[in-house]
Parts: C-alpha cells; sequence; structure tokens
C-alpha cells in the first residue's frame, strides 16, 4: 500500500477516534455511568435525593463493547448478504446499536431508581423522555466512529481481525479509556463544586452532590453541558492518540520491508512511552509547585 | 472423533506458550494503578476505573497492533514486541490524560499515599495528600509502573494469540484468524478477573503492598490458562 494513502487513513481513523471518545464520554455524563454513578446512587440514600439521571447498565467498557459489537455485527451482515453500501450499513448498525442501548438506559434507570423509593427517590418521567434520546444520540455517533475505524482497518489497512471483532476490541477500548479520563472530570469536579477548587474531595463529603443547576434543579444533561468544555474533548483527545499512535509505529514503519523497518516500529513505540513519562513527571512537578503541599512539612516530620 | 493425543503432542510448545501468556498477563494487573470508583472522585491514587476494564482495554489494543503487525512479519518477537507496544501506548496515553484532568480538571498535584517518597523521583508524597483522602492522580512511580503492566499485558496478549495462530489445522487463514483471536481475548479477560481478587478494588503499582500478592494470582492463572489453552488448542487443532 502507498504509504501516502496509509497515512491519510490513519488521519481519518485519528479524527473519527477523536469524536468518538468525546462522544462516549458526554454519554457517560448525561446518564451517569460508570464511576462517578456510585454518588449519584448514594446521595438519595443520605437524604439528598435529586434529579440526575442513575444509570449504571454495567461497567463503561462492557456496555460500549456491546454496542460496537451490535453494530459491527448489523454492518457486516448487510454489506456481506445484502450487498449495501457502506454508508448505509454503518448508518443503519449505529442505530441499532445505539437503540438497543436506548432501552438498557430506561430499564437501569426504572430499576435503579424504583429500589430507592424507601429514600424518598422519586421517578422523573420527563428525566426520561429527555434523556433518553440524548443518549440514543450520543450513543449513535461513538458507535458510528468506531464502526467507520473498524472498517477503515480491515478494508484498507487489511488488519487481518474481522469487523465485528475490532468493533468491539475498540468498544472495551473507548470505554476504558471514557471511565479513566473524561469521567473524572465529572465524579471529581462537577459532582462536587460545592467544595473548593483543588482543595480536595474528602471522603466525608461522599453521597453530597450538587444538585442545583445554573439554572433551576440540575439534571444529566446539565452536567454534559459542563463536562463538554474539559472532560469530553480530553477523552476524544486520549482515544484519537490511541489509535492514531498505535497505528501509526506500525505503517510508518512497514515491517513487511524488512523485519528491521519493524524493529524501527517497536523503537519509535518504546520513544513515544519515554516522551508520555517525561511530560507526565513535569507536569506533576508544576502541579506540586503550583499547588503546594496540604499540611505542613514540619507537623509531618515530627510526626513520621 | 478427533485424535486429542495426537493433537496436543503436535501442539505442545503453543500450549506452554499459551500458558506463560496467560500468567504474564495476571501478573502485568498488578502493575496497572487503578482506584476504581474512589479514584474517580480523586479519593484514591491511580486511574478512576476498574482493573479488569484498564487492563483490557490496553492488552486488546495491544493484540490489535499485533494482530496487523503478524499480517506482516513471520518473526515471532516483533510480533509480540508490537502487541507489548500497542498496550503501553494505550495505557501512556491514559494515564498522562487522565494527568491532564487531575491536575487542570480537579486542581489536585499527583500525590500517593501508600509511601512517603517517591521510590523513583524521592519527592515527599504525603504532605500533598488532601485531607481524607488516599492520594490522587499518577506520581511517576505509578506512571512508570503502569507502563510496565501494559508492556507486560501486550505481551502476554501478543504471545497467546501468536500461538494460537500456529497451532496446525485444517482452517482457512480468515477462520484460523477469528477463531484464534476470540480465544486471545477470552483468555486475556481470564487472567485479567483472577488478579482483581488481590487487589480488591485499588492498587498503586508496584510499591504497593498489596503487589507483593502476585504469585497466588499467578498460580491462579497458571491453572485457568492451562485449561483454557488445552480447550482451544484442541478446538483450533480439532477443526
Amino acid at each position: 500500500m502507498e504509504p501516502l494513502i496509509g497515512m491519510g487513513v490513519l488521519a481519518l481513523m485519528g479524527a473519527a477516534a477523536t469524536v468518538a471518545g468525546a462522544s462516549e464520554d458526554l454519554e457517560s455524563d448525561v446518564g451517569s455511568q460508570s464511576n462517578p454513578n456510585s454518588q449519584v446512587q448514594l446521595a438519595p440514600q443520605m437524604m439528598y435525593p435529586h434529579r440526575i439521571y442513575n444509570k449504571a447498565i454495567s461497567g463503561e467498557p462492557p456496555s460500549n463493547a456491546l454496542m460496537c459489537a451490535i453494530g459491527g455485527a448489523v454492518t457486516s451482515v448487510l454489506m456481506t448478504a445484502f450487498s449495501m453500501s457502506i454508508l448505509f450499513a454503518i448508518s443503519i448498525g449505529a442505530l441499532v446499536a445505539a437503540v438497543v442501548h436506548g432501552s438498557y438506559c430506561v430499564t437501569a434507570y426504572m430499576g435503579r431508581t424504583a429500589s430507592q423509593k424507601r429514600y424518598k427517590q422519586p421517578i422523573y418521567l420527563d428525566i426520561i423522555r429527555s434523556h433518553v434520546p440524548v443518549m440514543i444520540g450520543y450513543s449513535f455517533i461513538t458507535t458510528f466512529c468506531i464502526i467507520a475505524i473498524a472498517y477503515m482497518m480491515t478494508a484498507i489497512l487489511d488488519h487481518p481481525f474481522p469487523l465485528t471483532l475490532l468493533a468491539f476490541i475498540w468498544g472495551i477500548t473507548i470505554g476504558a479509556i471514557g471511565s479513566s479520563t473524561g469521567d473524572v472530570h465529572y465524579g471529581a469536579e462537577r459532582e462536587f463544586q460545592n467544595v473548593e477548587f483543588g482543595s480536595g474531595l474528602n471522603a466525608a463529603n461522599s453521597g453530597n452532590i450538587v444538585r442545583r443547576a445554573e439554572s433551576g434543579l440540575r439534571n444529566g444533561i446539565d452536567n454534559s453541558w459542563f463536562c463538554a468544555k474539559f472532560g469530553g474533548p480530553v477523552t476524544g483527545i486520549a482515544f484519537g492518540m490511541t489509535v492514531f499512535l498505535s497505528g501509526w509505529v506500525t505503517t510508518v514503519f512497514d515491517a513487511s520491508i524488512s523485519t528491521a523497518v519493524g524493529w524501527m516500529s517497536v523503537v519509535a513505540g518504546v520513544g513515544i512511552i519515554l516522551l508520555l513519562i517525561l511530560w507526565n513527571r513535569r507536569i506533576e512537578v508544576s502541579a506540586r509547585n503550583a499547588y503546594g503541599p496540604y499540611k505542613e512539612e514540619d507537623d509531618e516530620e515530627v510526626a513520621a | 472423533m478427533i485424535d486429542i493425543v495426537g493433537i496436543l503432542t503436535a501442539n505442545v510448545l503453543c500450549v506452554v506458550l499459551i500458558t506463560l501468556g496467560g500468567m504474564l498477563i495476571s501478573w502485568s494487573v498488578h502493575f496497572v494503578p487503578v482506584g476504581g470508583a474512589p479514584a474517580a472522585m480523586a479519593q484514591a491514587t491511580g486511574i478512576g476505573t476498574g482493573t479488569v476494564q484498564l487492563a483490557a482495554g490496553a492488552g486488546l489494543t495491544g493484540l490489535v497492533t499485533a494482530g496487523a503487525m503478524m499480517n506482516m512479519t513471520d518473526s515471532m518477537a516483533l510480533v509480540v514486541a508490537s502487541g507489548a507496544v500497542g498496550a503501553m501506548i494505550m495505557i501512556g496515553v491514559t494515564m498522562i490524560v487522565g494527568t491532564w484532568v487531575y491536575v487542570y480538571g480537579v486542581g489536585v498535584p499527583p500525590a500517593s499515599a501508600k509511601v512517603d517518597y517517591d521510590p523513583i523521583t524521592k519527592d515527599r508524597q504525603d504532605i500533598y495528600v488532601s485531607q481524607g483522602t488516599e492520594g490522587h492522580g499518577l506520581p511517576t512511580v505509578s506512571f512508570v509502573s503502569g507502563i510496565i503492566g501494559g508492556a507486560l499485558g501486550g505481551l502476554g496478549g501478543a504471545l497467546i494469540y501468536y500461538s494460537l495462530m500456529s497451532v496446525s489445522t485444517g482452517l482457512t487463514a480468515t477462520n484460523l484468524v477469528g477463531l484464534a483471536s476470540i480465544f486471545a481475548v477470552g483468555i486475556f479477560f481470564v487472567n485479567a478477573v483472577i488478579p482483581s481478587y488481590n487487589i480488591g478494588g485499588t492498587i498503586e503499582g508496584f510499591h504497593d503492598p498489596k503487589f507483593k500478592k502476585w504469585p497466588k494470582a499467578v498460580q491462579a492463572s497458571f491453572v485457568a490458562t492451562l485449561l483454557c489453552a488445552l480447550a482451544s488448542v484442541l478446538t483450533i487443532g480439532g477443526l
């Protein structure tokens, strides 16, 4: 394959991955999926009933993997058995996956909230009506982009794995990245804007989440509005970088030319990792200098 | 009826390598700094997600890279190394972006609650831990530990995939890839789950006291992966 075509496809995959990452994180913020949901679930038990959508269908990776695998399977069938064009096949595949996801969103909210009746937490039907279409929309974008990535990998980059399996694997990966990066912005900052920025989050505050919005009572869509400013985009950058860099090393240093070139791809990958370690160290040092210690140094030395 | 003894004697090396790969994955998970739900609220050091999920995300990215590499070369060392690189890239990128969120989005410096001084940078840790938390973010030692975990996990996953692809079989190439990759993913998950009983939700990396428990998980993985290896080699070899 022409190296330029390979790089072009890779760039397109990186762009699709960035969009997918952002929409994946915002979907989990609207519905409050993944780890920060523990606080949304806990709040009514601490006498803080709220209007935030409460769904944790499962961990984000299995949930996204299911969506992407359903979408990938439908796309494959439509392409091979019905000879449908790829654009329509991906669209219909993503739509089916998004609707399946939407049905899980409804049952998860109903089930979780109904179990909190004894804590006086109401089930808001208007919340279901307003939030579920938003989540279906976000999950459609995520699934569409992931299947497009999987299709480009199989059809153009000649990846040996079947399309559905690639979609499944990228679904796991995007969920792992989304719950590791963007969700922290939702869980540690948005849910606890009532404590001073940078003061850390004392475990004693658990369950005391912010329930009032910029206007009215806060719901999941307010949360995605806030997280779309930082958590969502950085999740997109993370997934885009993962797809792009892991493909870049094998595309630029093509091992089919010779084994030596293949080893250069490994060296390039290790070089990227070393840069990331140094970058993390720089951020760590600047954060320690900027924020400073929480306790006096002398007290701790006596205690130690 | 398939010739069970014949298939196993012909592919004994594959069974050994698959088992070794599974044990590597099990060991690797102990290196990955995960803080589960507390870390998602910046109340524990590490990445704010579950053990299995992050290890699987990294390892499977490695598997995708290894699969791409195996299409281009027959060199086992290169395939396995590419798996490690793919997994390291995924976990490295996730951790650096996680650091952005902790530092710029939440406003807390990376700090470990398990050690007073970072074993790598020798920086004081305890005074940077905010009140009522078990640390937050990813100090250098956790970051490096995560990279090592990603490398070992990717290595293990790629080793399993390479071994399954090397089993002598009557399958066509496309079917073999499909079956081998799905078995590799399955075996990966089995071995990513076993160590989570040791970790119990949170671990900071190789400097965490919980890390010392790894031999138990690796022994359990040996038994579980051996059974998986026998099942997968018999399935692929018998078709």
